[in-house]
């Protein structure tokens, strides 16, 4: 027992793999934290620098930001989706689906059908790419969300019945008329955590498992996005978002502060706003300090993966075999490898665990947001990384899950998967009932 | 959104290792006094202190709700100061509660509604120059950057602390009011939600932890909450709250610039920690504590972590002039209260989060 309590004491990078300890979801990077916090730790170790950079991102993080002029933390909008960063993303978990109050998290993309000239979605005139629910005061908002659901009860095979909710979106109060169609996409804010692990993953690993054509005709395609990043004005792949249309994690965070937030930034130097009646026409840009922008970045980079709980009880084991039969593993993968990185050890060559591919895949027509981006086609969404998922109702009680929070619970999540998936979610249908909660048991464990 | 707060696998370890040693007792290896303690701290917590300093909260908004319907039927200076007494009376009671903030005050967002920072002043005065009725069913539509503490502080208190009765207008005592009143209704819907006579009260989610409660499965996971809440304000005081403007020099970085209340701020918060820890509350009886649960088993540890919250207390009194100033003139006095509260952050992520690891095991 004193044995391997020791064992147990050493780091995940000492074992040889068949000795690997499953618990540790982000590697080095894995926290033993399961409170409503647990998606707010550093990386363990930071260095003195690190460490305060950490805090530093996360002071800013979870601040608000105000109209310019003002001497601290000016710059919000003229029109924004919110106010904060913490505002969308609540202890740096997943949101809440509501679009428009002070707690929403919900944002919509938009565009016109088509692609621009590198191959996105074609920006609609006087909105852009995302529509902007909030105003400073006395400026009109860009477009109220309106936000509906329907709601439909549907049975298991052995006819324990479950209800699914459908959301429809469409936009009212706009501020200046779209002529002809356009595309809509809800994008709920996601958890925070692991991203600095993601972003280490070599692309060759990534482009490894996709399987575009099916050739290996098991039903599971997934095929990687390629962006055109905004920063590097260069086609890159996309790993972040959900539908993989973002490619680095500094991308992100600029690109939330410009267009979630009215925040300019160095390498994001043009208002969202530009162009559009609600221009402040002020000269403050860039708003955002680089230190403060970087600080954000590495904050982002540096959040720790919480540890699975549980992992040696039967059930949970159980439900990861199913897991592995129902085939979610094929696009939900276990295991991924970062690359080496000499500069920065603490995400450099860890075996994480993320559950995810990073790829796209067809999800079917209930998920489809029916709006291409990139690579990414109507149906398509990335596998969404499956790690932290038991924590959500702690994290942000009660949680919700998918792209939109429309699912409320796992099964629901599950019973939404559709396209590439739909034989994963029909095995699941046809598990007995003690099956079905050994699998909600074994996602609860992670 | 939180500093270190690792339970590290040589910790875990350690748990596996000890537990058999106390196994003479029950299946978890918990003695049934010991599991009495554990029950009791828990409901005393609620009981003596969360739902204490919530309902105080509730009490002092009231008063200084008040104090605005005083003011603004007869605007002098004496009645502006009634004012200002009352906001950091009650602001005194909230820093006191976010030594321990977890549950709905997390989850219904009630700390930005209330809390938010900074103030929006670009769009608070363009709502003063509006014809917005200034109702509280208008302020509550506003976005939290212009309610709450910090906007009625830059009302009362204005950029220096230089407001004077007689430069506040009607408008702006029509903001005013309903800006206090809204605190109000929010400070009474944070009570609502610990009142053990309220449905879904949050009270009982604590006191029934592994015993029904739907947030918490363990009396553990309940003391793991509580232990991380106590770390987390560590790190925002000493770390964020205080590093802040003065690694930027930049007074206006302050929580409570206005008010020049901001060390008071941050001692509160301290407070709250010794609430936490000692299960006590002003003017409320004290009940059976965490303290009295580490002391049980590990004497030392509770002396260790009594003496390193209660320096860490003390050191503020090395400020001696606002948090403004001190910045500029007072730097190795703010530096000997970050590493107070620093040490007394280590002890609590490392041996007191052991401590409960290894010794709490419903």
């Amino acid at each position: 027992m004193v044995i391997f309590a020791l064992v147990k004491c050493q780091k995940s990078a000492v074992f040889p793999a068949d000795q690997y300890d499953d618990r540790l979801s982000g590697g080095n990077a894995t926290v033993f934290d399961a409170t409503s916090k647990a998606f707010g730790n550093a990386f363990e170790n930071l260095s003195s620098y690190d460490g305060y950079m950490h805090e530093m991102g996360d002071k800013v993080f979870s601040q608000s930001f105000v109209t310019a002029p003002a001497p601290i933390h000016s710059g919000l909008g003229p029109i924004f989706n919110n106010t904060s960063c913490v505002s969308c993303h609540h202890n740096d978990g997943i949101g809440l689906p509501t679009a428009g109050d002070a707690q929403s998290s919900l944002l919509m993309r938009i565009s016109l059908p088509g692609t621009d000239a590198h191959g996105g979605p074609v920006a609609v005139p006087g909105y852009g790419l995302q529509v902007q629910d909030k105003a400073a005061y006395g400026l009109q908002p860009e477009a109220k969300v309106n936000i509906a659901y329907t709601y439909q009860t549907y049975s298991f095979d052995d006819g324990e019945t479950y209800e699914l909710r459908a959301p429809t979106y469409a936009l009212s109060n706009l501020y200046t008329p779209i002529s002809g169609t356009y595309l809509l996409s809800p994008r709920l804010a996601p958890p925070m955590i692991g991203l600095g692990l993601l972003e280490a993953v070599p692309e060759s690993e990534i482009v490894a498992n996709a399987d575009p054509n099916d050739a290996n005709g098991d039903g599971i395609a997934g095929k990687a996005n390629y962006v055109y990043d905004v920063i590097t004005k260069k086609v890159q792949l996309g790993r972040f978002g959900w539908k993989a249309n973002t490619a680095s994690i500094i991308t992100q965070v600029a690109t939330a502060f410009n267009q979630d937030m009215g925040l300019t930034s160095s390498v994001l130097p043009v208002e969202s706003s530009y162009g559009q009646s609600q221009y402040d026409s002020l000269h403050d840009d860039a708003e955002l300090p680089d230190t403060t922008l970087n600080a954000v970045k590495f904050y982002a980079q540096t959040l720790a993966v919480p540890a699975r709980r549980n992992t040696t009880d039967a059930a949970v084991k159980r439900g990861e075999q199913l897991f592995i039969l129902a085939k979610c593993a094929s696009c939900h993968k276990q295991t991924l490898t970062t690359g080496v990185n000499v500069a920065f050890p603490a995400v450099s060559n860890q075996v994480i665990h993320p559950y995810t591919d990073m790829l796209v895949h067809n999800m079917g027509t209930g998920l489809a947001d029916n709006r291409p981006d990139f690579k990414a086609g109507g149906q398509d969404w990335r596998t969404a990384p499956l790690w932290g998922l038991g924590l959500f109702p702690v994290i942000n009680n009660p949680g919700f899950y998918l792209h939109d929070g429309r699912a409320r619970t796992l099964v629901e999540a599950i019973m939404w998967h559709g396209g590439e998936a739909a034989a994963s979610k029909a095995y699941f249908s046809h598990l007995s009932k003690s099956d079905r909660n050994a699998v909600l048991k074994f996602l609860n464990s992670l | 959104m939180r500093g270190k707060f690792i339970i590290t696998l040589s910790v875990i370890g350690l748990a596996i290792a000890s537990c058999k040693k106390d196994n003479t007792n029950d299946n978890n290896g918990n003695s049934s006094a010991q599991a009495t303690l554990e029950q009791q701290v828990l409901t005393d917590f609620a009981g003596n202190l969360a739902n204490p300093n919530y309902q105080d909260i509730q009490a002092k908004a009231l008063v200084m709700n008040n104090a605005i319907i005083a003011f603004n039927t007869n605007p002098t200076d004496d009645n502006l100061a009634a004012i200002r007494t009352a906001w950091k009376n009650t602001r005194a009671a909230w820093e006191m509660c976010e030594g321990f903030l977890f549950g709905p005050v997390e989850d219904f967002n009630y700390d930005p509604t209330m809390d938010d920072w900074p103030v929006n002043k670009a769009d608070l005065d363009n709502v003063l120059a509006s014809n917005n009725p200034l109702q509280v069913s208008d302020i509550d539509q506003l976005g939290t950057t212009l309610k709450g503490f910090h906007a009625i502080e830059y009302i009362i208190f204005g950029v220096g602390s230089t407001q004077k009765a007689a430069n506040i207008t009607d408008r702006d005592k029509l903001y005013l009011a309903s800006l206090g009143q809204s605190l109000y209704n929010t400070t009474v819907q944070l009570r609502n939600s610990w009142d053990p006579a309220q449905a879904n009260n949050f009270t009982a989610e604590v006191i029934n932890a592994g015993n029904g409660s739907t947030r918490y499965t363990s009396r553990l996971d309940v003391f793991t909450a509580l232990v991380g809440s106590m770390a987390d304000i560590c790190n925002e005081v000493a770390n964020e709250k205080m590093q802040t403007p003065l690694a930027a020099q930049d007074s206006t970085l302050d929580e409570s610039s206005f008010s020049h209340n901001s060390v008071n701020d941050f001692k509160n918060n301290i407070t709250g920690i010794l609430n936490a820890y000692k299960c006590q509350y002003p003017g409320a009886a004290s009940g059976h504590s965490l303290s009295e649960l580490v002391a049980s088993k590990n004497a030392s540890l509770d002396l260790k972590i009594q003496s390193q919250i209660n320096t860490a207390i003390a050191s503020f009194s090395s400020i001696t002039t606002t948090y403004e100033k001190a910045i500029y003139t007072q730097q190795n006095q703010i530096k000997t209260v970050q590493n107070a509260i620093n040490t007394l952050k280590v002890t609590l992520e490392g041996d007191l989060s052991a401590f409960i690891q290894t010794n709490i095991k419903d």
